[in-house]
């Protein structure tokens, strides 16, 4: 079942790289938007066998690989994971939706696309360290090739500090693993061999800040962030999608997975120090942001501030910052994504992503009104407005976080404000304002190019309105991850308590 | 046609002028636009699409301020009768006074069957298709109308029509005819007792209703002819249609310009034929000083922030004609620019579909490109005006005395220095890529 969502991408990698040189890159684009599509199917299926009341694993598939070295082929999901793997087959469809009809060496463009795809679910679905750390590493390459073939200007460069970035960061995780198993003496890889084991403090604390630093470069987390707007920038937009969208997701996911599951007590201990790392990094994030004048630079900076929120609603550990924070990596996964998606049409279509030269473009007839209308959505959904998927996440982690930090959370608070601030530097300049008659003979946005936006700006609309489908799936395990911290610490209620006892209050007793 | 070098190439030095190759251009009897057989196309093109609608409005114009009046809600001054639909243009027709363009001095076939019909194409109702904005929208010629209106004393004291309506005279067949008018309404004659000026200021904007009605009842049959002598392979340049427009200019210029009123059969002369407006001075000058240069309702995204001084004090400074317009649409459906162009393009001709359709976003920005044709026919229109001012003020172009052609140069460049600021089109419309 799980293993589908791994081995259905590669095994199509694979065909697409088999397929005559005679298919066009429009025919490779369509088929591999019919495989991804059938993974998202199968991705969502999942859903319909999850148990909402369970917080461990579920869907475990087994099989023995190499057992000397403690290495098994071990998957499983559970409320963490759950959204996460769903997210990347949802942003997988989306990325190939929003790539060019005619890609410079389609069967290569696709395949590597398939393969982060695949490796990215292995390792949200990876039950064993070392079985995370091959697909964690698997990625690095295709991402490489992705950006430094079909990159944009400065692409070699890019990839290139992506490249020594990330692998740090996977020398830093392996080292992380390695350094648990060995002090612990634990029998094999396995997640459920390592958790739980007792370590001296001073121990977890070393290995809790070589996975922090380890993770926090794939997040990314200031100061470890400058790979990041170069590379995002760099990337064409499916790309930057991927990398945005999930790769960063990834990264957030070790944090909790490894950091806080493996070192609930030394978690503990830095907790105030992550909340204030959480607060910095938004705070420098969005103050980067608004002294840009690339437009996905911009996007990109504003990625580092929201990142800040998710280490925030973990370092606060409590059930709902906890919430919270899985469901801001699936939000921000979103609206990262329609955002890049919007700011690469813009760019095609204008030629340039100058805030100085963008003007005007909601101009109705020659302008990208449709795309523009979008921009401000994924704006607002950024910036934390009622009713969209950004303000669930964020407001979540907030109210979480208050009572355990609340000088951090007040500092992230600013920082949403700052998101304001940037998002309306942006679209008042692209959006709005005077359609220059020297430059405004833009080709006109095909509808084809629009669907993916649109298809991503219901889904925020709709998690924004209807927020328990987004909540719902991680509320038991991030419950059950908080309570084996310190219990102390933890709210007595639950959303879903919270919600029943405003509905028991509405019923009048007898 | 490439513009021939005149006798004034030699005879006096070149102009240092931005505009010099403009200016050289219109001394060799070209027009400021391009001579090229695109522009041609699309200039005559759009004086076809044009002329259509102008068929409409001078009708409706002269309706408006012949028998509508002072009607207090005129909810139907866009509902032509058929009396004025039937009535005969003085230039066209067997009956014309003076015959320039060959077709029926009835409403234009394309006009009637647009109305009868709309876009919609639908036998609904006139009164829904008027609301839905499926007719030819007048709104466009009442605003050009008011911009004549409100840029009053230009051209004084050659223009004697707007000195007149501040007369004695004026004021008295005015009274007379909004007695006339209200003579059964004594609610409306206490108003005008109480507040005298208040009708007689609506009057002279119904005098300027029948100053541009008459206007353009010579423009439209002007343009129709164009577009058949182009079509017949007749007009072969850009100067040729200038030209064309120069000599209809001059033979035109003393058609009278008046103010009729009909109340119960009766007519009532506010400004009477006998005070000898003509059309040159009175009308065609005004309207293209107040149209092309100031205050064209073709504003685009123009801002008109008075409190960041963006509204000039004097009235000769602006610059918002449609010779300075920027034709994006803001955005609103009702704007004027966007009514006129939307009107055009009922009547485009199939050759500039066509066109269009190859071009930026084909059928999708075609108000757009279409109004930018406009804009250059009407850069064509204006350099005929300037050059027939030059011929009835100044010089023949071929004139061999030096001092002469100098002072044809001062002029052009006189006029050439209004397109100096950075609004004007006249650079942008020297690129064919501009559209």
């Amino acid at each position: 079942m799980l293993s589908t969502l791994i081995w259905l991408p590669f095994l199509g990698a694979i065909a697409l790289a088999c397929l005559p040189a005679s298919i066009s890159s429009k025919q490779i684009r369509w088929l591999t938007l019919w495989l991804t599509g059938g993974i998202l199917l199968w991705s969502l299926s999942l859903l319909l066998q999850f148990d909402l009341h369970t917080p461990t694993l579920q869907m475990q598939e087994y099989l023995p690989w190499l057992d000397s070295l403690g290495l098994n082929y071990q998957l499983g999901v559970d409320g963490l994971s759950i959204t996460l793997v769903i997210l990347n087959s949802f942003l997988t469809w989306i990325a190939v939706f929003s790539s060019a009809e005619h890609v410079e060496r389609p069967r290569l463009f696709y395949s590597l696309m398939l393969i982060c795809s695949g490796g990215v679910a292995g390792a949200f679905l990876a039950q064993n360290l070392l079985l995370f750390f091959l697909f964690y590493e698997l990625e690095l390459v295709p991402f490489y090739l992705l950006i430094s073939i079909w990159g944009g200007e400065r692409r070699n460069y890019a990839a290139t500090k992506f490249l020594i970035y990330t692998a740090l960061s996977g020398a830093l995780i392996l080292i992380g693993f390695l350094g648990l198993v060995w002090l612990t003496g634990a029998s094999s890889f396995a997640y459920s061999a390592v958790v739980g084991q007792s370590l001296p403090m001073l121990s977890q604390l070393i290995l809790l800040g070589i996975l922090l630093v380890g993770f926090g470069i794939k997040v990314p987390l200031v100061p470890f962030h400058t790979w990041l707007p170069d590379t995002y920038t760099a990337a064409s937009t499916p790309t930057a999608i991927l990398l945005g969208g999930i790769l960063a997701k990834l990264g957030a996911y070790g944090i909790f997975r490894f950091g806080l599951g493996l070192f609930p007590d030394a978690w503990s201990v830095l907790a105030p120090g992550l909340a204030t790392w959480a607060a910095i990094s938004v705070l420098y994030g969005a103050m980067a942001a608004i002294a840009q004048t690339d437009i996905k630079r911009m996007v990109a900076y504003s990625s580092v501030g929201h990142m800040g929120y998710i280490l925030l609603g973990g370092a606060a550990l409590t059930t709902l910052s906890m919430v919270g924070a899985v469901s801001q990596m699936v939000a921000h996964g979103l609206i990262l994504a329609i955002l890049f998606h919007l700011v690469g049409l813009v760019e095609l279509k204008v030629g340039t992503r100058e805030l100085n030269v963008l003007n005007g473009l909601m101009n109705p007839i020659r302008g990208l009104p449709t795309i523009s209308a979008l921009l401000v959505l994924g704006g607002m959904a950024s910036a934390g407005i009622p009713g969209l998927a950004g303000f669930i996440a964020e407001f979540l982690i907030f109210q979480g976080s208050y009572t355990v930090f609340p000088i951090q959370t007040l500092l992230c608070v600013v920082g949403t404000g700052l998101t304001a601030v940037y998002f309306v530097i942006l679209l008042n300049r692209t959006c709005f304002g005077k359609l220059d008659n020297a430059i405004a003979y833009f080709p006109k946005v095909e509808w084809g190019e629009r669907v993916p936006a649109l298809i991503l700006a219901w889904i925020i609309f709709l998690l924004g309105v209807q927020p328990s489908w987004l909540v719902r799936w991680s509320e038991s395990t991030t419950t059950a991850m908080v309570s084996m911290v310190s219990p102390s610490t933890t709210p007595m209620i639950t959303i879903t308590t919270a919600m029943q006892s405003t509905e028991a209050l509405m019923i009048p007793k007898n | 046609m490439t513009p021939t070098m005149s006798s004034t190439s030699t005879a006096i030095p070149p102009s240092q002028h931005p505009f010099a190759d403009i200016i050289h251009r219109l001394e060799a009897g070209g027009a400021m636009l391009p001579d090229t057989p695109e522009n041609l196309m699309q200039i005559i093109g759009i004086y076809k699409a044009y002329a259509v609608p102008m068929d409409f409005y001078w009708r409706d114009l002269l309706y408006i301020a012949e028998r509508v009046f002072l009607n207090p809600v005129p909810a139907f001054k866009y509902f032509l009768p058929q009396e004025y639909l039937d009535l005969h243009n003085h230039y066209a027709g067997d009956d014309a006074d003076l015959r320039i363009w060959r077709g029926e001095a009835t409403a234009h076939p394309e006009l009637l069957d647009f109305i009868k019909k709309g876009e919609t194409k639908k036998s609904w109702p006139k009164l829904f298709h008027h609301l839905w904005h499926d007719r030819i929208n007048m709104e466009f010629a009442e605003a050009c109308m008011r911009a004549m209106l409100w840029h009053r004393k230009m051209y004084a004291p050659v223009n004697r029509f707007d000195p007149y309506l501040d007369t004695d005279e004026y004021k008295a067949n005015a009274d007379r005819a909004i007695r006339a008018y209200f003579k059964n309404n004594p609610l409306m004659l206490s108003l005008h007792k109480l507040f005298p000026e208040m009708f007689i200021e609506k009057v002279r904007e119904l005098s300027y209703y029948a100053n541009l009605g008459l206007f353009w009842e010579v423009m439209a049959p002007v343009f129709f002819e164009m577009s058949d002598l182009y079509d017949e392979g007749k007009i072969t340049s850009v100067p040729e249609a200038m030209n064309f427009l120069v000599n209809g200019i001059f033979a035109i210029a003393g058609r009278p310009i008046y103010h009729h009123v009909y109340i119960d059969g009766e007519c009532y002369e506010i400004i009477p034929k006998s005070q000898g407006m003509t059309w040159l001075y009175e009308a065609a000058l005004p309207y293209v000083e107040s149209v092309f240069y100031r205050t064209a309702p073709f504003r685009g995204t123009k801002s008109y922030n008075a409190q960041a001084g963006q509204v000039p004090a004097e009235q000769a400074d602006f610059h918002y004609g449609i010779l300075y317009a920027d034709v994006f649409p803001v955005g609103t459906a009702g704007i004027p620019p966007t009514l006129l162009m939307q009107d055009m393009r009922h009547f485009l001709p199939s050759y500039l579909v066509d066109y269009y359709s190859q071009h930026c976003r084909g059928q999708d920005d075609m108000l757009i490109q279409l109004g930018i044709t406009f804009q250059r026919s009407m850069y064509c229109v204006t350099s005929a005006v300037i050059q027939a001012l030059r011929q009835a003020l100044l010089y023949p172009l071929d004139d061999p005395n030096p001092e002469h052609l100098m002072a044809n140069r001062q002029f052009f460049e006189s006029q050439m220095d209004r397109f100096l600021r950075p609004e004007a089109r006249l650079r942008d419309i020297q690129r064919q890529d501009y559209r």
